[in-house]
C-alpha cells in the first residue's frame, strides 16, 4: 500500500479524530474528579441541605412540684395539626373539600382553613394542641399534605392555685410568667430533631430515611411552696378579698423564718393558669369587649392582662404603715436607746417642726411605757423613738434590713422600694418614717425583715426554689438558706418577740389572736396618697409561736371598701386564721396560759343510755351544764352530739323520751359583746362556740360579734352550737 | 442477533494476507465486529437501567406510575433493535445507492414538519411528526441521511475536495437541511449535525486552513452576538458560575452539580439518587448523566465514559478498515455524531459549557432518537462485516 495514498491520509485523520474524542472524554473525566472527589463533600452537603427536612421534637417540659412533691404544673402529650399548602396545591387537591372535612374534625371555621391552605408556603399551623382523639380522626382522614406534630401542653392540675408564683407558658410552651419564665431554660430541656429526606415538591420521599435525635427532658423544679399552706392562705385571703370588697388587690406571703423559704405566696385576684389569657374580672372583660377600635381594644386587653398577672407581693410597693414600727422598735432596742420601761406621753398628736402629726387614737394614749407604746401602736411615741434613733442610724438599719435593694428573689419584676434621698431626709420625714409612712417597700422586703426580727436577727434571702431534680428524683441543684447579714442581736430579737406577742394578746392585734399558738404580730393601716381620699391599705404581719418562731405571715388588703379599713380589724383576723391552720398542720404543740386553760373548750361526752345522775357527773367533769327534757329513766338522745366543742358552762340538752327534738329559732347576736351573746344564746337554749381565731379572751364591750352561724332566724334543734366570730374594735 | 456468526477464520486470514485490495465485484463477507456489537448492547442495557432509575420519581409524581417512561423506552428499544437488525443486514452498497434518495426524503420531512397542523408544536418548537402513537423527529433522520449523502458525494469527488469551490458546494448542501432545522427552531441539533460533517470533510482530505479561515469570522460574529445582548451573555456565562443565580438560570445546572457531587467516589448506589426526586428537572432526559454520577459515583461514571471510548475505538477501527471511501466516511460520520453528542452532553451536565439541549446517546429517554441511533449502529455493523484492513 502506497504510503502517500489518500487512503492512508484518511486513516490518519480518522485516528486523529478518535484521539480527539478520547482526549475530550478524558478531560470530562478530569472534570468529574473535581466535581465528585475534590468538591464532592461541599456539593453533597449543600444538596443534603435542600433535600432534608429538619423538624423539632418537643422535649418534655419539667414538672413544677411543691415542697412535698405534689405536681403543680406538668406537661401532657398533645398534637398540633399542620399543613404543607405547596404540597397540596402541587398535588392539585381540592382545598375546598379538605377544608370542609378538617373543619368538621377540628372545629375551626372552614374559611379559616381554606385561607391557610391557599397560601404559597410550606408550613402552616391549622390547630395547636389537639387531644389524641381529634388527632386520631385527622389521621383517619388520610389527607395529602396534612401533618400531625407531637406537641406538649402545659397542664396546671389546680387551675388558679398559686397562679402568680407558678406562672404560665405560651403557645410554644415557653415560660411567660412566674417560675415558668424564670426557670424556663431549666424546665424546657433540649428539643430533639427528626431529619428526614424530602423531594423538591417538599413532600416525603417514598423511602423513609430518618435520623432521630432524642429530646432531653427538662429539669423538674421543686418549690419551697407547701401546697397545703398555700391553700390556707388562698382560702382566707380570698374570703377577705370578697368580704371587704377590696378594690386594688390583696396579697399574702408565708415565710419560713429560719430559712427564708417561701411557704406560700398569693395575690388576689388570681387567674386560671390553664386559661391565662382570659380576664377573670368579668366587668373589665365586658368593657374591653365593647371597645370598637381594634387597636385600643388590644392595648386595653393587654393592660388588663398585665394587671391580672402582676404578683402584688413582689412587684408592687406600698407604705407599710404601723407594721414598720417593728423595725423602728428594733433600732432603738438594739442601740440601747429605750428599755421596757422608757416612758412616753401621747396627747393624741405631736408637733414636729411645722407639722402636727396625729395619733390613731385622737384622745391620746396618755402616759405609757415603751411596752405599752408598742402595744398601742402609738404614733407620737414612735416619733420620739425615731428621734432618739436619729437620721443616720435610722437609715443604717433601714438599709441593713434590706429595704434599699431587691432581695434577689426567684420571681420576675421584683421592685426595690423608694426611700427619701438623704438630703431630703429631714425632721418630718424621720418622724413619719418612724411609723412607716412616707416611703415605700415591697411586701416581700417587709416579711424578710420581720422574719429576721423573729429568727434571732438574721436577715435571710427569700427564695422560692428548693431544688432542681431530674426525672429519677436525683438532686441536680439545691438551694441552701442564705444569711444576708445579722441585723440585730438575738437578745433584741427575743425582746421583740415578746413585745409583739403582747400586741396580739392584749393590744391592737387582738383580732389575730389564736388560742394556744402564741402569735406575735403588728397591725398596719396606711392611708394611700393622695391623703384624704379615704383609701387605705390594711395589713397585718405576724409570726408564731412567739417563743420559737417558725413561720411569718403577711397579709395586705389594698383599698378595702366595705366600711372597715383598719389592718387590725380586717387583716389581723386573716393572719390569725391562716396561722391557726398552719400551726395545726405543722403539728406545733399548743401552749396555753392559765387563763386560757380555764376558758378551754369542752368536748361533749357520750351520755346516751345513762341515767340523769350519771350523765350529770360526766358532763360536770367537762365543766358542762345540762337541761333535761322528757321524763324517761335514761338519756335517749343528747344535743349537741358527742365530740362537739363547747365553751365551758355550756348547756347540753338531754332527751329522756323518744320523739321529736325541741326546736328553737336562732336569735340575732350581731354587734353584741361576748357576755351578751352568751346570755342571748343561753336564753334560747342554744350553745356558743367562739371561732377560735380572734379576740376570744376579751370581755371588753369593744369586742363584738361580727359573724354568726347559723344565721339569725334559722330553726334548729335546742342545744345546737352557734359559731360566733368576734372582733376587737380598738385597733389601728 | 441476525448477524451471522459463521466466522470463517481461515478466510479472514487469507483476506489479510492478500496484497491487492479486494475486488470490487465480490467482497468477502465476514461476521460483524463483535466488540462493537457488545459495546452497543452494553450501552443499551445500561441506558435502559438508568432510564428506569432516573425516571421513576418524575414518572410517579407526574403520571402516577413509576413505570411510565421505562415502558415507553423499552418499546423504543425493541423497535430500535429491530431497526438495527434490519440495517445491519442491508449491504452498505445499497446505502450508497439510495443515499441521495434518502437525503431528498429527509429534506421533504424537514419541510413537512414545519407546516402547522402536521408538525407537532411542543413548547414553541415544531420538531415532531406524529404517526399515531409514534412521534419522530425528522432532524434525527436528516442527521444520518446527511452523513450518508456526504459520504456518497465525497467518494465521488475524491481528491477534488481539496478545492475551495468543491468545499463550498458541501457547505451549501449542508446549509439547506440545517436551515430548516433552525426554522423549527432546533439550534442544538444543528451543532451536532454540523460537527460530524466537518470531521468527514477533513477526513476526506479538505484543507484544514479553509476551516481555520471560516472559523475566524464565525467566531467574531458569534462573539458579537453574545456580547451585544447582556442577557444572552449572562445566560452563556451561567455555566462559569451557576451559583450566582441559584433560583433562576443557575437552578438546573446547580441541581445537576449537586447530583454529581453527591455521588462521590462510589455513588449512592443504583436507584438511590435523591436528586432525581424533582430536583434535577426531567432527570431521565438531558441530565441523566448527573443521576448516573450520583448513583454510580465517580467509578461508575468513568466506567461509562470508558465504554463510550471503546465504542469510538471499535467504530474508528471499522472506519479505517472499511472496504471503500463511502463506507469509511459513513462510519466516521456516524461515530463522530455519537461522540460529539456524548461529549457535548456530559460537558453541559458537568457545567463545562453553556447549557444546550443535547441528549446522551443510549441513555437519555426520548423516543425516536434511540431508533435512529440503533439503526445507524446497524449500518456500522454491516460495514464491519466487510473489513479489509487491520491497523
Amino acid at each position: 500500500m502506497n504510503i502517500n495514498s489518500p487512503k492512508r491520509k484518511m486513516r490518519i485523520r480518522i485516528l486523529v479524530s478518535f484521539i480527539t474524542f478520547t482526549a475530550l472524554l478524558a478531560l470530562l473525566g478530569v472534570r468529574l474528579v473535581f466535581l465528585q472527589i475534590v468538591d464532592g463533600d461541599t456539593l453533597s452537603r449543600e444538596a443534603l441541605q435542600q433535600q432534608t427536612r429538619d423538624s423539632e421534637v418537643a422535649s418534655n417540659r419539667g414538672v413544677i412540684y411543691d415542697r412535698n412533691l405534689k405536681k403543680l404544673a406538668q406537661s401532657a402529650a398533645v398534637e398540633t395539626v399542620t399543613a404543607n399548602p405547596n404540597e397540596i396545591q402541587k398535588a392539585k387537591k381540592d382545598i375546598n373539600e379538605i377544608s370542609l372535612r378538617l373543619s368538621d374534625v377540628l372545629g375551626v371555621e372552614k374559611e379559616t382553613i381554606s385561607e391557610q391552605l391557599s397560601k404559597k408556603v410550606n408550613h402552616v399551623v391549622l390547630k395547636r394542641k389537639v387531644d389524641s382523639d381529634t388527632a386520631a380522626k385527622v389521621r383517619e382522614l388520610n389527607l395529602t399534605g396534612i401533618y400531625l406534630q407531637e406537641d406538649a401542653k402545659r397542664v396546671y392540675p389546680f387551675g388558679k392555685f398559686a397562679s402568680h408564683v407558678i406562672g404560665f407558658t405560651g403557645f410554644d410552651n415557653q415560660g411567660l410568667g412566674g417560675i415558668e419564665m424564670v426557670y424556663d431554660n431549666q424546665l424546657k430541656g433540649v428539643p430533639g430533631r427528626v431529619i428526614s429526606l424530602k423531594n423538591a415538591l417538599d413532600s416525603d420521599m417514598p423511602f423513609k430515611e430518618e435520623k432521630h435525635i432524642d429530646p432531653e427532658n427538662g429539669t423538674n423544679v421543686v418549690l419551697t411552696i407547701d401546697e397545703t399552706i398555700q391553700h390556707f392562705v388562698e382560702k382566707h385571703l380570698e374570703n377577705a378579698y370578697y368580704n371587704e370588697k377590696v378594690q386594688k388587690g390583696a396579697a399574702g406571703i408565708v415565710m419560713d423564718v429560719k430559712t427564708g423559704g417561701i411557704l406560700a405566696m398569693a395575690t388576689m385576684p388570681d387567674y386560671d393558669l390553664n386559661a391565662p389569657f382570659e380576664l377573670i374580672d368579668e366587668t373589665e372583660a365586658n368593657r374591653i369587649k365593647q371597645i370598637a377600635n381594634q387597636e385600643e381594644k388590644i392595648s386595653e386587653q393587654n393592660k388588663a392582662l398585665q394587671k391580672m398577672w402582676r404578683n402584688k407581693a413582689v412587684v408592687d410597693t406600698y407604705e407599710p404603715g404601723s407594721c414598720f414600727k417593728i423595725i423602728t422598735a428594733c433600732m432603738a432596742l438594739e442601740e440601747g436607746l429605750v428599755n421596757m420601761n422608757t416612758p412616753f406621753f401621747c396627747s393624741g398628736a405631736k408637733v414636729v417642726g411645722p407639722t402636727k402629726i396625729r395619733c390613731a387614737n385622737v384622745n391620746g394614749h396618755g402616759a405609757q411605757t415603751f411596752v405599752e407604746a408598742v402595744k398601742n401602736s402609738c404614733n407620737p411615741a414612735f416619733i420620739e423613738i425615731g428621734q432618739k434613733v436619729g437620721h443616720d442610724l435610722f437609715y443604717k438599719y433601714y438599709k441593713a434590713f434590706g429595704f434599699t435593694e431587691t432581695t434577689g428573689f426567684d420571681l420576675p419584676g421584683e421592685a426595690s422600694g423608694i426611700f427619701h434621698a438623704m438630703e431630703n431626709f429631714n425632721e418630718v420625714e424621720l418622724a413619719t418614717s418612724a411609723f412607716g409612712q412616707s416611703f415605700q417597700i415591697t411586701p416581700l422586703q417587709l416579711i424578710s425583715a420581720v422574719s429576721s426580727v423573729a429568727n434571732g436577727g438574721k436577715l435571710m434571702k427569700p427564695y422560692l426554689v428548693q431544688e432542681l431534680i431530674d426525672d429519677d428524683g436525683n438532686i441536680i441543684k439545691s438551694t441552701e438558706p442564705t444569711v444576708v447579714r445579722q441585723v440585730i442581736s438575738k437578745q433584741t430579737s427575743d425582746t421583740m418577740c415578746s413585745l409583739l406577742e403582747n400586741v396580739v394578746a392584749n393590744g391592737t392585734g387582738q383580732n389575730a389572736y389564736i388560742k394556744g399558738y402564741r402569735l406575735a404580730g403588728k397591725t398596719g393601716t396606711s392611708e394611700k396618697r393622695p391623703r384624704g381620699n379615704g383609701k387605705y391599705i390594711a395589713s397585718f404581719i405576724g409570726f408564731a409561736p412567739a417563743n420559737d418562731p417558725k413561720v411569718c405571715c403577711l397579709i395586705l388588703l389594698d383599698e378595702p371598701s366595705n366600711g372597715e379599713y383598719y389592718g387590725g380589724r380586717i387583716a389581723a383576723p386573716v393572719v390569725g386564721k391562716i396561722m391557726e391552720d398552719i400551726m395545726r398542720y405543722l403539728n406545733v404543740e399548743q401552749q396555753f396560759t392559765e387563763e386560757e386553760k380555764e376558758s378551754m373548750d369542752s368536748f361533749v361526752p357520750d351520755v346516751k343510755g345513762l341515767n340523769v345522775q350519771n350523765a350529770a357527773k360526766r358532763l360536770a367533769a367537762e365543766s358542762l351544764k345540762y337541761k333535761v327534757i322528757g321524763s324517761g329513766d335514761t338519756v335517749k338522745d343528747q344535743m349537741p352530739k358527742v365530740g362537739a366543742n363547747l365553751t365551758a358552762n355550756s348547756v347540753v340538752i338531754l332527751y329522756m323520751d323518744d320523739g321529736a327534738a325541741q326546736e328553737v329559732t336562732v336569735p340575732n347576736v350581731y354587734g353584741m359583746p361576748l357576755s351578751d351573746v352568751q346570755a342571748t344564746l343561753g336564753a334560747h337554749t342554744l350553745n356558743m362556740s367562739i371561732v377560735s381565731a380572734g379576740a376570744t379572751g376579751s370581755t371588753s364591750a369593744r369586742t363584738i360579734a361580727i359573724v354568726q352561724d347559723p344565721a339569725p332566724g334559722t330553726v334548729v334543734p335546742a342545744g345546737t352550737v352557734v359559731r360566733v366570730e368576734f372582733r376587737f374594735l380598738d385597733v389601728d | 442477533m441476525a448477524v451471522k456468526s459463521v466466522a470463517v477464520k481461515s478466510a479472514a486470514k487469507r483476506a489479510d494476507t492478500k496484497k491487492s485490495p479486494p475486488k470490487k465485484a465480490r467482497l468477502k463477507k465476514k461476521t460483524c465486529d463483535l466488540g462493537f456489537l457488545t459495546t452497543v448492547i452494553i450501552l443499551l442495557v445500561l441506558g435502559l437501567m438508568m432510564v428506569f432509575s432516573a425516571s421513576y420519581p418524575s414518572a410517579y409524581y407526574t403520571f402516577g406510575s413509576g413505570y411510565y417512561f421505562i415502558k415507553r423506552q423499552l418499546i423504543w428499544a425493541i423497535f430500535g433493535v429491530i431497526a438495527m437488525v434490519i440495517t445491519s443486514n442491508i449491504s452498505f452498497r445499497k446505502y450508497k445507492q439510495i443515499a441521495p434518495t434518502l437525503f431528498i426524503i429527509s429534506l421533504l420531512l424537514l419541510v413537512v414538519v414545519l407546516i402547522p397542523g402536521i408538525g407537532k408544536n411542543i413548547k414553541g418548537a415544531r420538531r415532531w411528526l406524529g404517526f399515531g402513537p409514534l412521534t419522530i423527529q425528522p432532524s434525527e433522520i436528516a442527521k444520518i441521511t446527511l452523513i450518508l449523502f456526504y459520504a456518497y458525494l465525497l467518494e465521488k469527488d475524491g481528491a477534488n475536495i481539496k478545492k475551495f469551490k468543491v468545499l463550498a458546494k458541501y457547505a451549501l448542501i449542508a446549509a439547506i437541511p440545517m436551515g430548516f432545522m433552525l426554522l423549527q427552531p432546533h439550534f442544538s441539533v444543528c451543532i451536532i449535525t454540523a460537527i460530524p460533517l466537518v470531521i468527514m470533510l477533513l477526513v476526506a482530505g479538505a484543507r484544514v486552513r479553509y476551516f481555520a479561515l471560516a472559523a475566524a469570522p464565525v467566531a467574531a460574529i458569534g462573539t458579537f452576538i453574545a456580547i451585544a445582548e447582556p442577557y444572552r451573555l449572562a445566560r452563556l456565562t451561567t455555566f462559569l458560575n451557576p451559583f450566582a443565580d441559584r433560583l433562576g438560570a443557575g437552578w438546573q445546572i446547580i441541581q445537576s452539580l449537586y447530583a454529581i457531587g453527591s455521588g462521590g467516589i462510589f455513588g449512592l448506589g443504583f436507584g438511590n439518587s435523591r436528586q432525581k426526586f424533582m430536583y434535577v428537572s426531567e432527570p431521565q432526559n438531558d441530565f441523566i448523566f448527573a443521576i448516573i454520577c450520583e448513583e454510580l459515583g465517580f467509578i461508575g461514571a468513568i466506567a461509562i465514559l470508558a465504554v463510550f471510548a471503546v465504542l469510538f475505538w471499535r467504530g474508528m477501527k471499522i472506519a479505517v478498515s472499511s472496504p471503500d471511501t463511502f463506507s469509511s466516511l459513513a462510519v466516521t460520520g456516524i461515530i463522530s455524531l455519537v461522540a460529539c453528542q456524548v461529549i457535548l452532553n456530559i460537558a453541559v451536565v458537568t457545567s463545562s459549557i453553556p447549557t444546550t439541549g443535547i441528549p446522551l446517546p443510549f441513555f437519555s429517554a426520548g423516543g425516536s432518537s434511540l431508533i435512529f441511533l440503533l439503526a445507524a449502529m446497524g449500518i456500522v455493523l454491516n460495514i464491519s462485516k466487510y473489513e479489509t484492513q487491520k491497523i
